[in-house]
């Protein structure tokens, strides 16, 4: 008498008692989900983003008004708008780079080529020159802004996929007008295209300049812009850091002393931010599988209970042919082991599976998740063996000749 | 005395329940040798103190006082582990309610007990399967015991009570399940297993069954009322 022949026993008894078996390892499998579903999550998120950041590249970072992620509690403080004056003298200051584009946007803007109009959903985007190195964008086809389009203000546009899809179809958009509001703008340029995220089309947008912007598809002029920046170099990214928020605090008039009235992110702040944010997706979705877990095993030692009282006229007939305690005790053990394993692998490919349609949907590539994998089975492994100590021994110790005669 | 047959020697053996404060005796200072290819019945009406004898006698309990020696083996030394050990080599059972696992084969059933002595699975799949051809089950190996009838599943219980060659056979009413045919069938098969050189032990309340043994014990009150050679021995 083995393992071996306990692993049999234990797959012969969760065969004849299919119901049982399914309904129990179906439990386990809801908590492995939840384990599961949130790691692969925040794994394919962690992945979009550190993939984001490296399009960007390092050496990039912004300045806008207020912070770009808000934390809780924090209120929103009354911060003047980073004006378009401002940032004209914070670009003039600005000593350790060229590398420097203010920005804007709105949406739900509709664009038309004569009769061709697309829906009220376009992203309409304002920016300088130096916006596409800054930010990693790359242009396809035609070319980007040269500064000449900038500082003559010129009516060029640079767009994305889905507007040549929906009012240049099987066309080359290059060097043909389309309007926005009362504006004509000649095409110079193609975005490449990005797909989706979180269920939203990326390619969706033209871009025009920034004055342009703000003197036709703007609220108001003087709107806040945001501000991209990126250091010639790894090495002088700091210092460049550095530059920016003196260069700012001049611009925006902030005396000595005073806090800034401006928020100031790099690649690595968003990061850290956005940890804080998957961290928390992490920890809830390990609670609440740990607890889901957690009221798996009660389930499981009831069950099994059950399963020892239903079963005591056979453990009798075991215990009257010569099986020892031990043998009673590992066959329950092992069968209640097995249907934890079992459940935590169904949990296994149901969270692959739930978080694979979820990312898909939103347009996440699927990370998977091999730590929370792991982890799971040695959870689900320690859980059959808590919640099976207790009816193994049980079943261990029924007295032969009472279990013989149980009806 | 020669103890060189003896496998069972019991001295005065009692087995003492507390009910409400007040000792009650089961049984009551039983001494009893049973010897190597005896056929032995034990008689007496329910209450008598049967069923505890022949607990004790088949190691499934043990005896408040009194001495137990099996094959010269003093029982009351044991543990619960080697109580386990004897009843798989030692013993084979055959219950009234046959008690076959439901959902197993005939042949899953019988080799239970070579399971858990640890022989490897071609060993005692082989062994199996030719007692349950010497009881007369060739073709209803791969049977489960809802396809079998009752003379059958209590066939498979004596293959499993003979799979382990164990030195005792203790059957408890082996035929009170069964049609007076079918159990006539069942004491033929239990005949021929004497004659084979086994020992067999036989519960029953029947007189008629008793007579198939070639030793009679009748119990009454927890007492040995008579131990007495059966000279009119009935031959299936």
């Amino acid at each position: 008498m083995n393992i071996g022949e306990s692993v049999i026993l234990a797959f012969d008894s969760i065969r004849v008692n299919k119901l049982r078996a399914f309904l129990t390892l179906l439990s386990i499998a809801i908590g492995v989900f939840a384990i599961v579903g949130a790691g692969t999550l925040v794994s394919s998120l962690e992945g979009m983003i550190t993939q984001q950041l490296a399009d960007v590249g390092e050496t990039s970072f912004w300045i806008q008004r207020m912070p770009k992620i808000q934390r809780m509690g924090e209120g929103r403080s009354r911060r003047k708008p980073i004006t378009y004056t401002q940032y004209k003298q914070f670009k003039r200051l600005m000593t350790s780079t060229d590398w420097i584009s203010a920005y804007s946007f709105t949406q739900g803007m509709t664009v038309k080529n004569g009769n061709l109009s697309t829906d009220q959903d376009v992203n309409l985007i304002g920016c300088e020159e130096y916006f596409f190195i800054i930010n990693g964008t790359n242009i396809v086809e035609g070319r980007p802004f040269t500064e000449d389009d900038i500082t003559s203000n010129r009516n060029v546009a640079i767009i994305g996929n889905d507007v040549i899809t929906k009012i240049f179809p099987n066309q080359n958009p290059l060097g043909k007008y389309l309007t926005v509001g009362s504006q004509s703008y000649e095409i110079i340029g193609v975005l490449e295209a990005k797909g989706a995220t979180f269920g939203q089309s990326q390619d969706n947008k033209i871009v025009i300049p920034l004055t342009k912007f703000l003197t036709y598809h703007a609220n108001e002029f003087e709107q806040s812009l945001d501000i991209s920046i990126k250091a010639y170099k790894k090495e002088l990214l700091s210092s460049t850091i550095d530059d920016a928020y003196g260069a700012m605090r001049v611009a925006r008039n902030i005396k000595p002393g005073e806090e800034n009235t401006f928020d100031l992110d790099t690649n690595d702040t968003i990061t850290d931010q956005f940890s804080g944010f998957m961290t928390f997706i992490s920890v809830f979705g390990f609670f609440s599988g740990f607890i889901a877990l957690i009221a798996a095993g009660i389930g499981i030692t009831n069950i099994m209970l059950v399963s020892v009282k239903e079963r005591t006229r056979e453990i009798g007939i075991r215990k009257a042919v010569g099986a020892k305690k031990r043998w009673i005790m590992n066959q329950f053990f092992i069968e209640t082991i097995t249907i934890c394993q079992v459940g935590g692998l169904f949990g296994i490919l149901l969270g692959l599976a739930g978080a694979g349609i979820l990312s898909s949907a939103v347009g996440l590539k699927i990370v998977f998740p091999i730590t929370w994998v792991v982890f799971s089975i040695v959870i689900c492994t320690i859980l059959g063996l808590v919640a099976g100590v207790y009816p193994a021994m049980k079943a261990a110790n029924l007295d032969p000749i009472e279990a013989l005669r149980y009806e | 005395m020669d103890k060189s047959n003896t496998i069972i020697d019991i001295g005065n053996i009692s087995k003492v329940y507390e009910m409400g404060g007040e000792p009650v005796y089961a049984i009551r200072d039983i001494s009893l040798e049973i010897k190597k290819n005896e056929y032995l019945a034990i008689m007496g009406p329910s209450g008598s103190g049967k069923s505890t004898l022949m607990n004790i006698l088949g190691c499934l309990d043990t005896p408040t006082t009194g001495r137990y020696f099996f094959k010269g083996n003093d029982i009351n030394d044991m543990t619960d582990n080697d109580l386990a050990e004897i009843r798989n080599r030692e013993i084979g059972f055959v219950f009234q309610t046959f008690n076959l696992l439901p959902r197993s084969s005939a042949l899953k059933n019988v080799e239970l007990p070579l399971i858990y002595s640890g022989m490897k699975k071609s060993e005692r799949d082989e062994i199996a399967r030719n007692t349950l051809i010497d009881v007369g089950l060739a073709d209803r190996i791969s049977h489960k015991p809802n396809e079998l009838s009752g003379g059958q599943r209590q066939r498979v219980a004596v293959a499993r009570a003979l799979v382990t060659s164990p030195s005792i056979i203790l059957a408890d009413e082996p035929t009170g399940n069964l049609d007076s045919k079918t159990g006539v069938e069942i004491m033929h098969l239990f005949y021929e297993l004497w004659k084979k050189g086994n020992t067999i032990i036989l519960v029953t309340h029947e007189e008629e069954i008793a007579l198939h043994a070639n030793r009679i014990i009748r119990l009454r009150d927890g007492l040995v009322e008579r131990d007495e050679i059966n000279h009119h021995q009935r031959i299936e």
